[in-house]
């Protein structure tokens, strides 16, 4: 790509952020779940987006993902204003979610559920539909076994997703957004419910992925699994950005200790 | 698996040897085989459409008119009968598959009550509850079939054909496609599918096959009267769908077979929706998979009594 693109223009796209959001807005009947958001990943980065439970997290993911149209603000994605436009349309640009929950089809097997994931880079003719003798084109199959490969999972792609082990399941969810091709990949609590090996395998995986050149942006509770694996922290509260920058000052900033402890105290009184 | 197909296709060509009485009730058990496997897609796709005598319907009428009125040939009336079907359903369907549920399936009840109405109504071309008699008999190839057994053997082939093809596209990206949005519909969304139009192709899909099933009913039974083709039909497409079992295609087959064959004694008397519901209550409280699943229900039984007190059976 870019081969003809050299100069000016090729530098101006490394300067631009990949994912850019200003003053991005929702509200729920007069409740702004996200207020005011101005958020930016640079291309190659890994970002963490946290904060205590309903500070917007996910409201924001679906913000992004097209799932939920804005109040007001504006997304841009690679220089593109993406507001507002239908969530197929979004992935088919380049940046693809997961979900906190439904991560995969229980009642396929894993290799069904990672095809699904190539759905916009399938060219499935009426001749293949009705006339050759496989299902899938080989070249289909070949990908989507690279990919069970790539996530560890080479071994399990004949097996119906909801047999896997817990972990297995979540690491499903991530090939499955992997075989979509993503730019820019937004992971919804990769590692909730892990353990501590199962979560250090799934960060690093995040890590290799960032590594073959997608960028990462993930919201995720686990503090080790954030603080060891994003490179810059943004600390959501009542939908506001509280804080932002690399996990080491942002854990030690007292709004952000604040934040987490009112929250915890909330709780505690319930 | 092959050799099944085989048996039960020799079994089906077998029938006309028992004469008229048979092929008569065997042609109605195949006609409702397309009808049943042609809901298939959308319910694949979560969408409950109580809708499909509707399009039945509209390609009975469509097929039955031209033939009448303009000599067309059986092909071409059929073809034109599921176009339409499929055109109307289309219309239909872009607006009504943005409702989720039970909201959708609503649509599809009053739909077969409008088009039920329409040709009750339209008397200049319908003739109304008068009905619609001397249809042409199918012909194929400049040919009549003047015999009740070739117009069996003709929708013998016509229920193969419609097999053949919704199974080719159940098994493909398609099919696959539908079904994850029948699992999660927001999933598939966020893997880039485009779920209203999947939902809208996978609806149009069905309504196609009912238009062609309609269209041979038309020209087998020769009469068309508008309360035949009323909100009863519709359901017993869908028990058709939920008794057979909904895992495979082979399920709504079983499943219209099995209940066609069944019901036939009380065909058209008040005792027919009794014996649907019980089938229905039936399938619900004791085979939620549908007959499909019988088998190993049936091994779950016998290995549960065969193995000692405290393993868990899995039926239980």
């Amino acid at each position: 790509m870019g081969q003809g693109r050299v100069g000016a223009d090729a530098e101006s796209r490394w300067l631009m952020p990949l994912l850019e959001t200003r003053q991005l807005t929702k509200r729920f009947d007069g409740l702004a779940a996200v207020n005011g958001l101005d958020l930016s990943v640079e291309p190659g980065e890994i970002v963490g987006l946290i904060g205590p439970n309903g500070a917007g997290k996910t409201t924001c993911f679906n913000l992004l993902s097209g799932f939920l149209p804005p109040t007001a603000g504006t997304i841009r994605f690679d220089g593109e204003d993406i507001t507002g436009l239908r969530s197929h349309l979004i992935v088919r640009r380049g940046l693809v979610r997961t979900f906190q929950l439904t991560t995969l089809f229980q009642e396929m097997t894993a290799l069904e559920n990672v095809l699904l994931g190539l759905h916009l880079h399938s060219q499935t003719s009426v001749r293949q539909l009705l006339f050759s003798r496989r299902p899938f084109p080989r070249e289909e199959i070949d990908r989507s076994r690279e990919v069970l490969e790539f996530v560890g999972l080479a071994a399990h792609g004949g097996q119906p997703a909801k047999n896997l082990p817990h972990g297995h399941q979540r690491i499903l969810g991530i090939a499955m957004a992997l075989a979509a091709r993503p730019r820019l990949l937004l992971l919804d609590e990769p590692v909730t419910g892990m353990n501590l090996g199962e979560s250090g395998r799934v960060m690093a995986l995040v890590k290799t992925i960032r590594d073959r050149g997608t960028t990462i942006l993930l919201v995720e509770h686990n503090m080790k699994a954030v603080m060891g694996t994003c490179e810059r922290v943004v600390v959501l509260n009542f939908g506001e950005k509280l804080a932002e920058g690399p996990p080491a000052s942002v854990s030690r900033n007292p709004k952000v200790i604040e934040a987490y402890l009112g929250a915890e105290l909330e709780h505690a009184r319930g | 698996m092959p050799a099944v197909l085989v048996v039960v296709l020799g079994l089906a060509l077998l029938v006309p040897m028992f004469g008229n009485y048979y092929i008569h009730v065997f042609a109605l058990v195949f006609i409702n085989v397309i009808l049943a496997a042609s809901l298939r897609p959308s319910l694949t796709c979560g969408q409950l459409n109580i809708g499909h005598s509707a399009f039945m319907c509209l390609g009975a009428y469509t097929s039955a008119l031209l033939a009448k009125h303009y000599a067309l040939p059986f092909e071409l009336s059929l073809l034109s009968g599921a176009l339409v079907a499929t055109v109307v359903g289309l219309a239909v369907g872009y607006p009504a598959l943005r409702l989720r549920g039970v909201y959708f399936a609503m649509v599809t009840v009053a739909f077969v009550e409008v088009i039920r109405l329409v040709a009750a109504i339209w008397v200049p071309l319908t003739r109304g509850n008068s009905g619609l008699s001397a249809i042409p008999k199918p012909n194929l190839l400049g040919m009549t079939l003047m015999t009740k057994a070739s117009q069996y053997y003709l929708v013998v082939a016509l229920t193969v054909v419609t097999l053949f093809i919704l199974w080719r596209l159940e098994r493909s990206r398609l099919g696959l496609t539908w079904k994850s949005i029948g699992l999660a519909d927001n999933l598939a969304q966020s893997l880039g599918v485009n779920i209203a139009a999947h939902k809208l192709l996978a609806f149009a899909v069905g309504c196609f096959f009912a238009g062609v099933a309609g269209a041979f009913y038309a020209h087998f039974i020769r009469f068309l009267f508008p309360p035949e083709f009323g909100f009863l039909v519709a359901t017993n497409i869908l028990v058709y769908n939920f008794v057979g079992g909904r895992g495979h295609l082979v399920g709504p087959v079983i499943g219209a077979v099995f209940l066609t064959l069944l019901s036939e004694p009380f065909r058209g008397s008040a005792y027919e929706t009794i014996f649907f519901s019980i089938a229905m209550l039936a399938t619900i409280l004791f085979l939620p998979g549908g007959i499909i699943t019988l088998p190993e229900k049936l091994a779950g039984l016998r290995w549960g009594r065969a193995a000692s007190a405290p393993t868990p059976s899995p039926a239980g």
